[in-house]
């Protein structure tokens, strides 16, 4: 009979301490969104390098929430440490001064401890403890690279080496459509404003209408690190979700004749104006907007290392194997914020519904201004193009050429639309430092 | 003013801050690098007006001898079909050309028996940092 009990009670703490007894409804409605964002990255695969370990780290913090565990210290006495079978020498120690009220509830024996009189004339007990660290989560030291503002600019540095800033080169005025697609964050500022959050928390819902991952994880450890979860998981998932959101818009924003509009080739750019460009550009943005610096200053260091042509090893180890690596830390981490109890709140959604309002903005001004652009040159730019400007690359520049060709298939817009797409990363950059300088 | 007046006036100063920034910021960088192409354009056309006035490079269109049937290039006829001249012209010209006219003079297999991935590829892994 021994034995039965026994295996009963192996069985029921089994039970206890496994995810069935100590997750909570929210954590099983969050494995739920997980697997649809496995679905949606394996099946439709839409940004599925991010999407991917995105949604394995949501699922797997919510069947596991330790994993994202800070570390801890606890106070133990020697007596405790002793019973739990742990080594006192391996630990600090922490002295104390208690009444011997506090020694008592404390379970310590007064008779044993020290006495420390004071000028008063009150009379202390020193109490010693032992400092028992346990160690955090795996996530929770991977998580680092995202809370202290790493992982962005070492994504950024990636971009950098993998982008060609020569459609941008042959034609600066895309800079226009990089910058009209910013304003999107500035009015969802005000939206978000309204909407009753705090200053700070509303520049980092506002930063996700520019549509770049690692720009509003930068922006939000800087400004309200608690919102990173839902912050990054938005801006993550709208990237993710252009092909769905971005076209209607365009369609919508743009007449038939417009969007058909064929453009000229543009200028061979040679490889000296693609050298100079990276350090023009972090000369100008880092002097006049230092919180910008690391982001541009990595993106544009990257971007040498490519065009340089001399350090073909480092260019080739920031487009793949640093870039990957950094992504899969970024990625599953970003995931492991979405922990069931934390994320499902009504500021949770609040903070999607914005960032959506944010995004759309975002494409619809940079489609407007494509139109001004379209107007201004007599009809020589697509309007289409603008909606690049958010700087989800290449997938935005990818979207202009697709709707471009369903109205003409023999219109390619790819490059022209390159020039806005990288235009917006440098853009939402400068954005975030403006947000960064003055919400800080 | 209290407090949700005033949030918004930050709001609002912050839109027309932020739009005013960004687009000062871009169009900035749309002038500088605006006028370093064109510079660099003017300095790089100039130099190929001097090399084409010193070297005089002729600009010939050779016939090339008729091809009867496509050769199999590394066959026993050593006649390179018009095709490959092609090709190895425009490579040339790909990797080495700045607008200038050029004229292949001779094509010469090389004696090298490494295939030139292969040599590409000990090039990657021998090349120091």
């Amino acid at each position: 009979m021994d034995i039965f009990s026994q295996l009963g009670n192996i069985i029921v703490e089994l039970y206890n301490s496994s995810g069935l007894a100590t997750l909570h409804w929210e954590n099983y409605v969050m494995i739920l969104i997980s697997f649809i964002l496995m679905y949606l990255a394996i099946r439709k695969q839409y940004e599925p390098l991010l999407l991917l370990p995105i949604a394995f780290g949501m699922m797997l913090v919510n069947i596991f929430p330790a994993i994202m565990g800070n570390p801890s210290t606890q106070l133990m006495t020697y007596d405790q440490v002793i019973a739990n079978g742990l080594d006192p020498a391996s630990y600090t120690t922490t002295t104390q001064l208690l009444t011997k009220t506090q020694a008592i509830s404390g379970g310590l024996d007064p008779t044993l401890l020290k006495t420390v009189t004071l000028h008063d004339g009150s009379t202390f007990y020193q109490a010693v403890y032992y400092n028992v660290t346990e160690n955090g989560g795996l996530f929770y030291y991977l998580y680092q690279g995202v809370h202290l503002g790493i992982f962005p600019p070492l994504i950024f540095l990636g971009i950098g080496a993998m982008t060609d800033f020569g459609p941008l080169i042959a034609n600066p005025k895309s800079f226009i459509l990089g910058a009209a697609a910013q304003i999107g964050i500035f009015i969802t500022f005000i939206g978000a404003i309204l909407l009753g959050f705090k200053t700070n928390e509303a520049g980092s819902i506002a930063i996700i209408g520019g549509a770049d991952g690692p720009t509003a994880i930068f922006v939000t450890s800087k400004l309200s690190p608690e919102l990173l979860g839902p912050i990054a998981v938005a801006a993550y998932s709208y990237m993710a979700l252009v092909p769905i959101i971005q076209p209607p818009i365009m369609r919508l924003l743009t007449t038939k004749k417009e969007r058909s509009i064929v453009m000229g080739q543009l200028r061979p750019v040679s490889k000296l104006e693609k050298i100079i460009f990276p350090v023009v550009v972090v000369v100008l943005v880092a002097i006049l907007l230092p919180d910008a610096a690391p982001l541009v200053g990595m993106l544009m260091l990257g971007n040498l290392f490519k065009e340089s042509g001399v350090v073909d090893r480092i260019a080739k180890t920031a487009q793949n194997e640093l870039m990957n690596i950094v992504t899969i830390f970024l990625g599953v981490t970003v995931g492991a914020t979405a922990s069931g109890t934390l994320f499902l709140t009504p500021k949770t959604l609040g903070i999607i519904a914005l960032g959506l309002i944010a995004f759309c903005l975002g494409t619809s001004c940079g489609v407007l201004f494509g139109k001004i652009m379209c107007w201004a040159t007599k009809g020589k730019v697509n309007p289409l193009i603008g909606s690049a400007g958010v700087s989800a690359v290449p997938m935005a520049a990818r979207i202009s050429q697709k709707v471009g060709q369903e109205e003409n298939p023999a219109n390619f817009l790819l490059m022209h639309a390159m020039g806005p797409n990288v235009a917006g990363v440098i853009g939402s950059a400068v954005a975030a430092g403006v947000l960064i300088s003055v919400l800080k | 003013m209290d407090g949700n007046s005033e949030r918004l006036v930050l709001a609002l100063t912050l839109l027309l801050a932020g739009f005013i920034i960004v687009f000062v910021v871009l169009v900035l960088l749309i002038v500088i690098i605006t006028i370093y192409g064109k510079l660099i354009q003017a300095a790089q056309g100039a130099t190929a007006k001097r090399r084409e006035k010193t070297k005089k490079v002729v600009v010939e269109t050779e016939k090339l001898p008729e091809q009867k049937a496509p050769v199999v290039f590394g066959g026993s006829d050593d006649e390179i079909p018009g095709e490959i001249i092609a090709v190895i012209a425009a490579a040339v010209d790909a990797m080495y050309g700045n607008g200038t006219h050029k004229k292949i003079r001779s094509v010469k297999r090389s004696g090298n028996s490494r295939s030139a991935w292969g040599r590409a590829g000990i090039a990657e892994n021998t090349r120091p940092f």
